[in-house]
């Protein structure tokens, strides 16, 4: 073997070496070290932002959570201090039914569920990205995601009267069901007749 | 001295003249070869297929989660004795779990091979485990322990994944396969009776055994000629049915059952040539079995269809079952580990089986066995079959603690077609096509609810629209009945009951004629 022939084979060696320990390092970021990354911090700040805006206005926002043994959703006051932009007041929306029913009600989304980005567009379709967080703990089912989707697009549109249909978006991604059941093809609007009216 | 330069050789061209060409020969194929072992280490590991396990039992048939850890079979322990007997008192400590179950008591240690019933101690071949917070018994417990628990009669052939508990005996077969001047005949001879309803379904001959339980001799058959190519025996679903698999399509199925039904023959032929061809039977006339000759090449890959013994005359109208979920998707499951997609496969075969029964309808099932199917084959499944009603059925938490049933019809998140006075449209979209039918679905919905509401101890929530995906392509009738409750948090005994499966089934069959003579 030429002296050209083994440099070249000890470059290969090291170039492969170096590559499998950088893969390595990859996979264990990948698998097993919890996802720290910054785009993820950037949007907990975001929903930082959002749900403690510095100068907005304080008003009592109307939130729908599901009654399942009704078939129905109920409203609960909540008071929410406002941010200035409707996306951000969409945002505060979500994180606020992600917060939980004060008066028992249901559960609409788990308290780990994140509000990737919301965008509206002109002709007033809000675009709700959420994380795949919404599905933990959460039980699929016909009438399970039918109320959870009537909770959140009733929610945001009493509350911001700009959004004239909400569109739902799973991890940057548009997906066929909620899980399993619920169409998220097609943009929402409310269905009043779900709306039980408080005891 | 000729300077002029040599020909190439072809060799050369192929493999530029450098001087590590030899060495590249001779040391790039080990490198090539670790870059395989590597990409072979960081390849994602395959997906698990989920597995049941049939228990057999004189109740009927019931199904078990079955997990492979390490090399073997792993079945809940809790789960088996809840399905043969009364467990008394369940007692975790750190590494042993105490179960009453009979009169006795069963003592599981962690990770020890040993089982203690009573004052006796059986060891089995591998040891007890923990998966998930469920405590996990090999397969070999029950051919080991079980028989000292319930004193019944055990029968597990080593290997499969079903069993059959006290009286009940298994039903078998052998196989033979014959040649024909243009095909093959296949002959099935049963050891007992046997009603055998055939379907095609993604270009295989499905053959339903009935109810009768079986034990194959062999898991599944393979043939060498042009015609057939396998058959496989398959009860995954709690169906016991045989799957036969053609060599091409194009190929003609006759199935005929004689001896009053211990013996199936089968001719699998290639049809006459079109010049040959003068007649075209139709299926309703061919005096094969009940449901006549299907074929591979039905219209829709995915479609089984089947029809009842009926007279030749005017075609039955179709029903459209649909068994939600199914393959990678569990749908819900229960606390005892019942899947969603295999309690709605339990309905639809009972439903399927009682549908048959009126002589009435024809069916068509959207989903047959443990397969991934998708919302538009499920909906195409109905549509060119042209099926009159569509029943999709699912399982899940209702919210209410009691057994539950909600009839829905489909949705529109938004942006419906206009109704009213104003007239139809000429063209519909496909994924609209359901708002057309919303009317007829909703009095189905109804009829349905009211049916539902004479079922003792349940609750029949009324219709309820929801924006439910499978039914938005569906060109008739359509409906979503989920049932319930099936949650984590609850043992789903009462749905995996036959007698309340089948009452159900009897439900859903006397709420169709009240719809049909409601004027639709």
């Amino acid at each position: 073997m030429s002296v050209r022939a083994k440099i070249f084979l000890l470059l290969l060696l090291v170039g492969l070496g170096a590559g499998v320990f950088y893969l390595r390092i990859l996979s264990q970021r990948v698998f097993l070290e919890p996802s720290q990354r910054g785009e993820e911090t950037a949007r907990a700040k975001l929903s930082q932002i959002a749900l403690q805006p510095n100068n907005g206005t304080t008003q009592l926002a109307t939130l729908y959570f599901p009654l399942a043994d009704e078939n129905k959703i109920v409203a609960e006051s909540r008071s929410i201090t406002w941010a200035q932009a409707d996306a951000d007041r969409v945002r505060q929306i979500v994180l606020a039914l992600a917060e939980g029913s004060h008066q028992g009600y249901g559960r609409v989304l788990p308290t780990t569920a994140t509000v990737h980005a919301v965008f509206l567009a002109a002709d007033g379709t809000a675009y709700l990205d959420l994380s795949n967080d919404v599905l933990s703990d959460f039980e699929p089912g016909i009438k399970s995601e039918t109320l959870t989707i009537y909770s959140i697009v009733s929610s945001i549109m009493i509350n911001i009267p700009s959004v004239k249909r909400v569109q739902f978006l799973i991890q940057g991604q548009e997906v066929e069901t909620l899980d399993g059941h619920a169409d998220l093809t097609t943009a929402f609007t409310p269905d009043l007749t779900r709306v039980k009216s408080n005891p | 001295m000729d300077n002029a330069p040599k020909p190439r050789r072809e060799s050369e061209w192929r493999l530029p003249h450098f001087p590590l060409r030899r060495f590249a020969r001779r040391w790039l194929f080990y490198p090539a070869i670790v870059a395989l072992g590597v990409a072979a280490f960081f390849w994602p590991a395959r997906e698990l297929r989920s597995d049941n396990f049939i228990f057999y039992l004189p109740s009927g048939p019931h199904m078990l989660p079955v997990q492979n850890i390490g090399n073997a079979k792993y079945l809940p322990a809790l789960q088996i004795l809840n399905l043969l007997g009364k467990v008394g008192q369940v007692q975790e400590k750190k590494r042993v779990l105490k179960i009453g179950f009979g009169g006795a008591q069963i003592e599981l240690l962690l990770n020890d091979p040993r089982v203690r019933v009573g004052g006796a101690t059986y060891e089995l071949p591998q040891t007890v485990l923990l998966s998930d917070g469920q405590w996990m018994v090999p397969v070999d417990f029950l051919t080991i322990v079980l028989p000292h628990l319930t004193h019944q009669a055990v029968e597990y052939q080593e290997g499969t994944n079903r069993i059959f508990v006290g009286d009940v005996k298994p039903a078998s077969f052998t196989v033979r396969v014959d040649s024909l001047p243009n095909g093959v005949r296949l002959t099935v001879q049963f050891t007992d009776k046997v009603t055998v309803r055939t379907a095609s379904s993604n270009g295989k001959w499905v053959l339903y055994l009935g109810e009768r339980p079986m034990e194959p001799l062999e898991p599944s058959y393979h043939f060498r000629n042009p015609y057939l190519s396998e058959m496989q025996y398959d009860d995954q679903d709690g169906v016991p049915k045989l799957v036969i698999s053609p060599t091409s399509g194009g190929l003609n199925f006759y199935p005929v059952q004689a001896e009053g039904g211990k013996i199936l023959l089968a001719d699998v032929v290639k049809p006459p040539s079109p010049a040959a061809q003068t007649v075209n039977p139709s299926p309703a006339t061919t005096p094969s079995l009940p449901n006549g000759p299907p074929s591979p090449e039905s219209p829709a890959p995915q479609v089984t269809e089947e029809v009842p013994a009926t007279p030749p005359g005017p075609p039955l109208p179709i029903v459209a079952l649909d068994a939600g979920h199914g393959g990678t998707d569990t749908g819900g499951h229960s606390r005892d580990g019942v899947w969603e997609k295999d309690l709605v496969a339990q309905y639809v075969a009972r439903l399927r089986s009682e549908l048959l029964t009126t002589n009435k309808y024809r069916v068509v099932l959207s989903r047959t066995g443990d397969v991934n199917m998708s919302f538009e084959q499920r909906a195409l499944a109905a549509n060119l079959s042209g099926a009159v009603y569509f029943l999709s059925l699912h399982a899940g938490d209702l919210g209410t603690p009691s057994s539950c049933i909600a009839v829905f019809t489909y949705q529109p998140g938004s942006d419906a077609l206009p109704t009213g006075d104003a007239s139809p449209p000429l063209f519909v979209p496909w994924g609209q096509v359901q708002e057309t039918r919303l009317a007829q679905s909703q009095q189905l919905a109804l009829a349905l609810q009211q049916q539902f509401s004479s079922l003792t101890g349940v609750v029949a929530d009324p219709p309820a629209g929801a924006p439910f995906r499978t039914l938005r392509s569906v060109n008739a009738p359509a409906v979503a009945i989920e049932l319930g409750r099936l949650a984590p948090d609850q043992d789903a005994t009462s749905l995996t009951n036959p007698a309340f499966q089948q009452q159900v089934a009897v439900e859903i069959v006397q709420a169709l004629a009240a719809y049909e003579k409601g004027g639709q």
